[in-house]
């Protein structure tokens, strides 16, 4: 009994850093673009099917965490460069829909070049196996991904919150003009915070890539998850992001022990809940909303 | 000839591969069956009810089809029934869907399972892991009808075997993480455990039980969608020693099945699967049901096809008479090292022959 509780919250947290580390990136984007970016889970996707690639082509687990992210990173700069920017300042709906013909062409893309079925990433040797701790096996790739996306969360969380960058991308979402006026250009910074946020969905979809299947339909699973993550959060914030993960992972978890046809059900009434609570989310502020 | 089958969405590999074997056939016989040339109209269920029915009505109305081919998914199958029954113009080769029910409450005479029922691919592994295996079990299946229909036909099956399942762990469609699920079915103290699982699902759901070393402690068994073609490519090593049962491998040894994979092969460059065959026995069973009518009528079509034997590449199966139910040979495949393009194999360990179904109170002779 202790043993299932004890997995059950390994599991949460270890699925609440990862699912903080996919709504990261969109209340990153959404706080400071405006924009609500529907293609956020394609980009996930695209993270884990470059991962698979490169694993079997390359041979190597590690080549893939670093180059997949990488190239979606690259897909993410085209997609603000070419398309987003002119449509800045206009009603949010724009952005919606184009975003969502993104993710949209993007499975198609997927399905296209490389079908239907179902894959993996192939987990290095060194991280297969189990770690005994106590009466408890836990998979040790597993504690890989919590300890990576752990780091990772804490490392963005500082940056935002100490570094010059940080600071400066917080003031170009606060005073657009003011920035542009101080001789900055924010066009830059716009496509630098839209390029980080997609990283870190690439990079999210290796490190699940390797511990549940990749397929076409992963995208779509992951983005309302990651939604109902950032509304918890409140929209735009980052720490709420954080806790919203941890929150949803642990209600995951737990909840498939009690109920597990109910998860969903968790989900959705956890995030009415807290909206009909704290109606901007755990951390939003009524700006945001 | 109508095919109404996904073209796109989730099921879309296993509509193409139907369509692949059937037009294997076609090609074999230089586009004629019976002297005549056979047309063919694809229409895309998407795997939805509504457009399942739209789609069958038009195939049958519009295009005059002398024969339906598909669906995929069970559901579309049971809505597809009242128009198939209604319109009376064309025989029905469900080339996948399995649910029995398609069979208990349809009955329909122009209803030919060219492909597999539920009961089928749980209920004769019992016996074979009672004897083999292990004399308890825990169930884990996907918590829908298809799932829930296979645990329940096993478990009465080795119940009657002389056997126990000790727990069971329901998980829901598309779940990715089965850890929880995993430490219920662990904490049974099972020595082996009965799954369900397909696609992407499959993959998860194998891949998970051997991160946490499970496969150290019980052995796997499970419906042949558990470890199938589609799956075993991304469930690798860690679906080894795991044993399925199923009605086609396409590893099988025999000529009948060499020849087909060595000429699927040859029209589409890639492998072929379960789907494949059932596309290509469905043109089988559509070109002798022709040929021995003599005509594309529909009842006389259905009343040659009932108890007509099939030379196919699963092992020739025959219809049965009363419920038009394949009666053929299921296979208990282990996962074994591959030499081939792909780290691992199902290899047949046994054969279950011609194994009939309960006729599930229909009676069409």
């Amino acid at each position: 009994m202790v043993e299932t509780f004890l997995r059950a919250t390994l599991l949460g947290v270890q699925l609440g850093m990862t699912l903080a580390l996919i709504a990261a990136g969109l209340t990153l984007i959404f706080g400071m673009l405006d924009v609500i970016n529907f293609a956020h889970g394609a980009l996930y996707m695209l993270g884990a099917y470059f991962g698979a690639v490169i694993a079997v082509n390359l041979g190597s687990f590690w080549l893939a965490l670093v180059l997949a992210p990488l190239l979606v990173g690259l897909i993410g700069a085209a997609i603000e460069v070419l398309s987003l920017r002119p449509l800045y300042g206009r009603n949010p709906l724009y952005h919606i829909l184009l975003t969502f013909g993104f993710a949209i062409m993007i499975q198609g893309a997927i399905v296209q070049i490389w079908g239907g079925q179902a894959r993996r990433i192939a987990q290095p040797d060194l991280l297969t196996g189990t770690l005994s701790i106590g009466s408890l096996n836990y998979p040790i790739y597993r504690l890989f991904v919590l300890v990576v996306s752990t780091v990772l969360i804490a490392a963005v969380w500082l940056a935002i919150d100490r570094s010059n960058l940080g600071i400066l991308m917080r003031a170009s979402a606060h005073d657009t003009e003011m920035v542009d006026a101080l001789g900055i250009d924010v066009s830059k910074v716009f496509t630098s915070v839209f390029v980080f946020g997609a990283v870190l969905a690439g990079l999210a979809g290796v490190l699940l890539g390797a511990s549940r299947s990749v397929n076409p339909g992963m995208g779509m699973g992951i983005i309302i998850e990651a939604f109902v993550i950032v509304v918890i959060g409140g929209l735009g914030s980052f720490r709420g992001a954080v806790y919203a993960g941890l929150l949803i992972g642990l209600v995951t978890a737990y909840g498939a022990l009690i109920a597990p046809t109910l998860t969903d059900l968790f989900l959705f009434g956890l995030m009415a809940v807290v909206l009909m609570i704290k109606p901007n989310g755990l951390f939003g502020t009524t700006e945001a909303a | 000839m109508g095919y109404a089958l996904p073209f796109t969405g989730t099921y879309a590999m296993l509509g193409e591969s139907i369509v692949n074997g059937f037009e294997l056939y076609l090609e074999q016989s230089d586009g004629e069956i019976d002297g005549q040339e056979v047309e063919t109209v694809e229409r895309d269920t998407e795997a939805d009810t509504n457009r399942g029915v739209d789609v069958t009505r038009e195939l049958m109305v519009e295009e005059q089809a002398d024969a339906i081919v598909g669906p995929v998914s069970s559901s579309v199958a049971i809505a597809m029934m009242q128009t198939i029954e209604n319109e009376a113009s064309a025989i029905w080769l469900n080339a996948n869907a399995g649910d029995y029910r398609v069979v208990e409450e349809g009955c329909l005479n122009y209803h030919f399972r060219t492909s597999f029922n539920d009961w089928q691919t749980s209920a004769p592994l019992a016996e074979w892991v009672y004897d083999n295996v292990a004399d308890n079990v825990c169930l884990a299946y996907a918590d829908y009808a298809f799932g829930q229909n296979s645990k329940n036909f096993f478990q009465k099956a080795f119940e009657e075997a002389g056997g126990e399942v000790v727990d069971e762990v329901g998980a829901p469609l598309g779940t990715d993480d089965y850890s929880t699920y995993l430490s219920d079915i662990e904490s049974s103290g099972a020595d082996a455990v009965f799954s369900f699982f397909a696609g992407s699902d499959a993959v998860n759901y194998i891949s998970d039980f051997a991160d946490y070393g499970l496969d150290a402690e019980m052995t796997q068994v499970g419906s042949g969608f558990l470890l199938s073609e589609d799956t075993l490519p991304a469930q690798g090593e860690a679906a080894l020693g795991m044993y399925s049962l199923l009605h086609y491998t396409p590893t099988q040894e025999t000529d009948r099945n060499q020849e087909f994979i060595g000429n699927y092969r040859e029209a589409y460059d890639s492998s072929a699967n379960v789907y494949a065959c059932q596309g290509y026995d469905s043109a089988q069973a559509f070109a002798a049901a022709v040929a021995e009518a003599g005509s594309s009528d529909p009842d006389e079509m259905a009343n040659a096809l009932g108890g007509m034997e099939l030379d196919s590449p699963r092992g020739s199966f025959r219809f049965n008479s009363e419920t038009h139910e394949a009666i053929q040979n299921m296979y208990v495949r282990e996962v074994v090292e591959s030499d081939g393009d792909q780290p691992v194999e199902n290899q047949v360990v046994e054969t279950i022959d011609s194994v009939e179904s309960p006729n599930w109170g229909c009676n069409l002779e």
